[in-house]
């Protein structure tokens, strides 16, 4: 529904009514986080900075006290609705509460609720007409509150018409508009003829559906639950990127630039958690330099630009074009097959001239240059062609050397390089080059802003830090982090193509990059967009001026954490839409078409079986974007039972992320 | 921090340490009698990035056993609270903010133990490589001396201790080549009690049986060994004389609970499984039944 429609609009499609009735959360009243259980987060917050760590958890296990009041209250009535005592009770019993501290938490809790509220215009508008108009207005709530409190809640915004009066609850009623029972107690206690009420609401079935049936003229604009995902994921660290959900709630119209627009504050968020990081560094230590990698530093470093123009006090940092494919192919020392089987996936079907660009050399070859080759074929050809390639590598690796000069990594001292990052390898790989060619007078440090268990063994070769993830967090969390790389490639990235070698000492030992359409069209589509937000809401960020009161200070390991996996774990339909049009290319070459990030549903075999389930998990894993997949799946009936097959195999794929 | 020829798994350990969101700490590294190049170099490595703490390492000529090591770097330090992080284990970044808020809540107890992640990995080409993690059943009650007098309940890593523990009931059993941990634990205990923290700060890692052996576990590879100082430990406890009426021995042997293989997430099934398949027996199957319940 369009936002843009006004509230007189609204009366004129509905001329008939003399009576409003409007439901109240997410329509007269919203607050200023994401999502309703996201107040519970605001509130552990404030429970462990007064009380200490003991109330860690909180959020969650007052979201689940909610649930089991429901079920206890659904086994003797299922038509009710639950009360705030009934919550509070259960909490106590989970928590085990003192009875000082049940009456504590009821009280911040509805203290909490009032400070977060925030009127949404369009209803304070719908309303504000009806009353000019001399209407009778109602709000008509399913909540667990009270109508006191509702009434509270709309004074502090400045809906001072709202009384308690006309506040009918569902917790006082034992009744729900889910159920259609508190729309029977609504015409009993309006004794006007249906037709002669509009309702407006956020909920197709308990304002529209439902209502209907009973001739109540409905109005439905669910704009406010576009930010909602799973509920369960409550926590304080998914409050800053929370808070920027619902400053983009708020201001935008229409579900793609919503989507965009949260891409790209999780953009920004990693954006912002570079710099603070590698500013961090530079706080503690002599540095001899900050270094930007291509591609995925890209956002950063102009950021970082930026930032200095505009009077920050950070040094010179240099963007340097470097890959895993010209650090693997300038370390080359021997060659067997072994040393070769990374150059060549054991599913790729290659020819002689792409093996020959893959490895920047001429290879001689009796093959047909158009045939195609298998695997163990194209290992054995490199195997023969062993002079070539290290001829290759040892001139890449001297151009690389000189390219590495000019942007000063070869200076002595301590370097900071800041990447994206995932296991640490090719930074490792680059800190043994630069190490050798200096004796160990230039030491580098990786300050990875994604990194996962596999960055174990590399912590012998090079000190690795992570900012948003760490090898430490539960085995769970590295598997939801593995999952949603590929996401994380394709919108955090640069407008260039990956480098794959450098020009001679005349050319200044200009990097060379390749130029794909996959990824020129990805740009201009969607990452192009996303960059452009991104950098801009990070500077904000950074500069403590961005609109939804985030600044630096929010910007720690654990909220970046909470920011990738609401976006990567729990997308909404229209980030999934949004971001299934990319593909992204993984190959080492570049070369190809890539894979989508959001892969079709596979047909599936009459008897589906786990081994079945477990093939498809490997390619998503693999290959794509893989809870963007399944989100996606799910929505659908006949792959839907494939995703609940995947999260009884692999639990770590379902939706709830959070947990105590 | 003890270690031995394990250089991937001290450089994960040493950064568990660093990852840490309280600073101030000394970190003793002993290479018990391993080869000290590939150590410094790890440290080299780790010290090059970590401004914060301190990081000392002491090599031994010879290799002497685990709680010998424990106790040479204990004497290097004058810290206030002592942790033993073994080499292949790590913590979460809390673990000591959270530990030492903890410890410093409750004056009078002897150490915290937080909740514990036990992680299976696969140790094999220099590569560690995690398959799976389960909760290890940890409660207040297993932090008892009454709880922890029949078995080993919880691994060192996850506990901060009081160093003036040491004054009050000396150091690690240097005579005991595993089960050291146990053995002062159940000192400890009685020198003010243990206070369990619930958040899962603590990740104890086991290899599987896959892993290489030099990368093994004391308790995994050694399990023989520990059954032998298990008995050995309760027979020297037989012998000391009972207080108010109860022997140590007499407890430890009469609390013993058989070591069960951990309740991962399969068991029902497995159990399901088994209830549907008679062949492999009722009796079994309760008695799968009766040690989950048990736990």
């Amino acid at each position: 529904m369009n936002m843009s429609v006004s509230a007189k609009e609204v009366f004129e499609l509905h001329p008939q009514a003399t009576v409003l009735t409007i439901d109240f959360f997410d329509t007269l009243i919203t607050r200023s986080v994401a999502q309703p259980t996201h107040v519970f987060a605001v509130m552990e917050e404030e429970l462990c900075r007064r009380f200490g760590r003991r109330w860690h958890g909180f959020a969650v296990q007052r979201v689940e006290s909610e649930h089991t009041a429901r079920r206890s209250a659904a086994r003797t009535n299922a038509q009710r609705d639950v009360n705030f005592a009934e919550i509070i009770s259960e909490l106590s019993a989970l928590m085990g509460l003192s009875e000082q501290d049940r009456k504590m938490v009821a009280e911040l809790e509805a203290e909490t609720e009032v400070s977060l509220a925030t009127a949404i215009r369009f209803g304070a508008d719908v309303a504000e007409y009806a009353l000019s108009e001399g209407m009778k207005v109602v709000v008509v709530s399913d909540n667990y509150m009270s109508s006191n409190h509702i009434a509270n809640m709309a004074h502090a915004v400045g809906l001072t018409w709202v009384q308690q009066a006309n506040v009918i609850v569902s917790s006082e009623h034992g009744a729900m508009k889910h159920n259609g029972t508190l729309w029977d107690v609504v015409l009993q206690r309006l004794q006007v003829d249906p037709a002669l009420i509009l309702h407006v609401g956020d909920d197709a079935l308990a304002d529209g559906e439902i209502p209907a049936k009973r001739g109540i003229v409905t109005y439905i604009n669910n704009h406010m639950r576009q930010s909602h995902r799973h509920m369960m994921n409550t926590s304080p660290a998914v409050l800053p990127f929370s808070r920027m959900e619902a400053h983009i709630r708020n201001t935008t119209v229409g579900r793609e630039a919503d989507a965009l627009e949260s891409v790209s504050a999780l953009v920004a968020m990693i954006v912002a958690a570079q710099i603070v990081d590698a500013r961090g560094v530079l706080a503690q230590r002599e540095v001899a330099g900050v270094h930007f990698v291509a591609r995925d530093g890209f956002l950063a470093h102009s950021v970082w630009e930026s930032l200095r123009k505009t009077g920050w006090d950070l040094p010179e940092a240099s963007y340097f074009s470097f890959s895993r494919s010209v650090v693997w192919r300038a370390g080359i020392q021997i060659v067997d097959e072994s040393t070769m089987a990374k150059f060549i996936g054991d599913d790729e079907e290659l020819t002689v001239p792409r093996l020959e660009r893959r490895l920047g050399c001429s290879l001689k070859s009796t093959i047909d240059p158009s045939a195609t080759i298998s695997a163990a074929t194209a290992r054995q050809i490199l195997v023969a062609n062993s002079d070539n390639i290290l001829a290759a590598s040892a001139q890449l690796r001297e151009r690389m050397l000189g390219y590495l000069e000019t942007q000063g990594l070869l200076a002595h001292g301590h370097h900071v390089v800041v990447d994206l990052g995932w296991t640490g390898s090719s930074i490792a790989d680059l800190a043994k080059i630069v190490s050798e060619a200096t004796n160990g007078k230039s030491v580098i440090e990786g300050r990875l802003t994604g990194l996962y268990w596999d960055a174990w063994p590399q912590r012998v070769r090079v000190a690795l830090h992570g900012f948003a993830m760490d090898d430490f967090h539960t085995v769970d969390d590295n598997l939801r982090l593995l999952g949603i790389l590929n996401l994380l490639e394709v919108v955090v990235t640069a407008p260039h193509g990956s480098v794959v070698g450098y020009g001679d000492a005349a050319s200044g030992f200009a990097p060379q990059y390749v130029t794909t359409l996959v990824e020129l069209d990805a740009y201009s589509q969607v990452v192009g967009a996303v960059s452009s937000r991104a950098a801009q809401t990070a500077e904000e960020i950074l500069n403590g001026v961005h609109v939804s009161g985030v600044n630096a200070t929010d910007i720690t390991g654990a909220s970046v954490w909470a920011a990738m996996m609401q976006v990567g774990h729990t997308p909404r339909a229209e980030e999934i839409a949004l971001m299934g049009i990319l593909r992204h290319i993984s190959a080492i070459d570049h070369e190809g078409d890539g894979n989508a990030l959001v892969l079709a549903a596979p047909s599936q075999p009459r008897k589906r079986n786990d081994s079945f389930t477990h093939g498809v998990f490997d390619a998503l894993m693999h290959g794509h974007w893989l809870q963007g997949t399944l989100r996606d799946w799910s929505c659908e009936t006949a792959s839907a039972t494939l995703v609940s097959d995947i999260e009884r195999l692999f639990p770590f794929t379902h939706p709830q992320w959070v947990t105590v | 921090m003890r270690t031995y020829e394990r250089p991937i798994l001290l450089a994960r350990a040493i950064a568990s340490v660093q990852n840490q969101t309280y600073r101030d700490w000394t970190l003793v590294i002993v290479n018990n009698g391993g080869n000290p190049g590939p150590v410094e170099d790890v440290v080299r490595v780790a010290k090059s990035a970590t401004p914060c703490g301190n990081i000392q390492v002491l090599h031994l000529s010879e290799r002497v056993g685990m709680e010998e090591a424990s106790n040479r770097g204990l004497a290097a330090t004058q810290s206030e609270f002592f942790a033993i992080h073994d080499d292949d284990d790590s913590w979460i970044s809390t673990f000591l903010e959270v530990a030492l808020e903890g410890i410093r809540a409750h004056p009078t107890a002897a150490a915290v133990v937080t909740g514990v992640n036990r992680i299976h990995e696969l140790y094999r080409d220099g590569k560690v490589r995690p398959e799976r993690a389960e909760n290890f059943f940890l409660n207040q009650e297993r932090l008892t001396y009454e709880g922890m007098i029949g078995n080993n309940t919880f691994p060192p890593i996850a506990a901060l201790f009081r160093r003036r523990l040491l004054d009050d009931i000396g150091g690690f059993d240097s005579t005991l080549p595993v089960l050291g941990d146990w053995e002062f634990n159940l000192r400890a205990v009685l020198s003010g009690g243990f206070v369990f923290i619930p958040e899962r700060l603590a990740n104890y890692h086991t290899r599987t049986p896959d892993s290489e052996v030099s990368s093994g576990n004391s308790i995994t590879v050694g399990i023989n060994l520990h059954h032998e100082v298990r008995r050995q430990l309760q027979n020297r406890w037989l012998s000391e004389p009972s207080v108010n009426g109860v022997n140590k021995g007499a407890l430890s042997i009469a609390s013993y609970v058989e070591e069960l293989p951990p309740v991962g997430p399969g068991a029902l099934q497995k159990i399901a499984a088994g209830i549907k398949n008679p062949r492999r027996g009722a009796l079994g199957v309760a008695r799968r039944v009766r040690r989950i319940i048990s736990r």
